[in-house]
């Protein structure tokens, strides 16, 4: 006999229970966690090179890098001055809250300050996981061209900061900043955008302000 | 294409459901899908032919998935009315003109339910041959 089952339940449900998971440990440990999506090549292991040696002198920073494969970012990080914890997603796009939960124990929480998770370069699948973190933010870099924001609506509707990353090349490029603007803010109203280049360093006070500000929240 | 891993979660959460209910066999799949999701419908589709195949001992040879799309709606905090978005201006009231509006629709990926046989339909099958 067929026996129907009426479920309505989320589908990323496994997911959130973990995210929450995640979430109470660092809600408890008071650890500011920021979740950095772009795509491959805008520059977030470059941002996070520059934050972590900048930071690091005010906050015991960690990382966790996500790629498809190596240990390549993982390495940078360390030698900018942090700890850092590589995942290999072997094939998968996005990270998950799991693998997040399950490098947990490599690190003492109570003794990290500030948390950034480097997400697989992709700017679809790593937008519909909750990882557990505070704040998700999202990195655009000028050579990608002005079409991202509008092309890849759900990414930009779920992030709360956009670093427009490469600014150092506007000269050189079509790319529009206050167009840039306009179509976060069809998307998202309450999204910010700070213009930064990780390599000229223009712009990176902002973000650093950023986070202080973030980080003091996180702390009451 | 995360739609593999999507519908790896929905083949985990149907078998351990249908576990605690004794359903060993899955016949149906139903699907509800929004519009700004970033779930493709037709490559759900497609993952769910190779989970098919990858777990012949629990689904029908026949199982099928159905998808229902949730329409993406958004509504306007400031004049309360709601509207369908524009994809590339999501936040913008058509008749305020202003960037004030908020999703309240289109973003679900649920599974609504699915359909299956149980161990009792076993025993059924062994009386009917009894009876022959």
């Amino acid at each position: 006999m067929l026996m129907k089952v009426t479920l309505r339940t989320d589908v990323l449900t496994n997911n959130n229970k973990a995210a929450d998971y995640n979430r109470e440990l660092f809600t408890t440990t008071k650890t500011l966690v920021i979740n950095l999506m772009s795509s491959p090549g805008a520059g977030k292991t470059t941002l996070l090179e520059e934050t972590v040696s900048v930071l690091s002198r005010k906050y015991r920073i960690a990382v966790i890098e996500g790629d498809l494969a190596t240990e390549k970012d993982a390495d940078r990080i360390r030698k900018a001055g942090a700890k850092a914890v590589q995942i290999n997603t072997h094939g998968g796009c996005h990270l998950d809250a799991r693998m997040i939960a399950a490098v947990l124990p490599e690190f003492d929480l109570e003794e990290v300050d500030v948390l950034f998770i480097e997400n697989v370069g992709n700017l679809v699948c790593p937008s519909g996981y909750d990882l557990g973190q505070m704040h998700k933010v999202a990195v655009l870099s000028v050579p990608e061209g002005n079409d991202k924001i509008p092309k890849y609506p759900v990414m930009f509707m779920r992030t709360e900061l956009v670093l427009l990353n490469k600014i150092d090349l506007l000269p050189y490029l079509d790319f529009n900043v206050e167009k840039a603007k306009r179509d976060l803010e069809g998307i998202n109203l309450s999204s910010k955008l700070i213009p930064v280049s990780a390599k000229s360093k223009e712009g990176l006070l902002d973000w650093f302000n950023w986070i202080e500000e973030a980080y003091k929240t996180c702390q009451q | 294409m995360h739609e593999m891993a999507l519908m790896g979660e929905v083949i985990d959460i149907i078998k351990e459901d249908a576990a605690s209910k004794r359903i060993i066999k899955i016949d149906m799949v139903e699907l509800l899908v929004g519009e700004i999701s970033n779930a493709m419908p037709d490559a759900l589709k497609m993952a769910f032919e190779v989970y098919k195949e990858q777990n012949a001992y629990f689904f029908e040879k026949n199982a099928r998935i159905f998808i229902q799309i949730e329409k993406a709606l958004a509504e306007c905090i400031l004049c309360s009315k709601s509207y369908v978005p524009d994809n590339n201006r999501i936040s913008f009231c058509p008749v305020c003109g202003l960037p004030s509006g908020k999703i309240i629709s289109g973003e679900s990926f649920q599974i609504l339910s699915y359909e299956g046989s149980g161990d009792a339909d076993e025993s059924n099958v062994a009386h009917r041959c009894a009876d022959q």
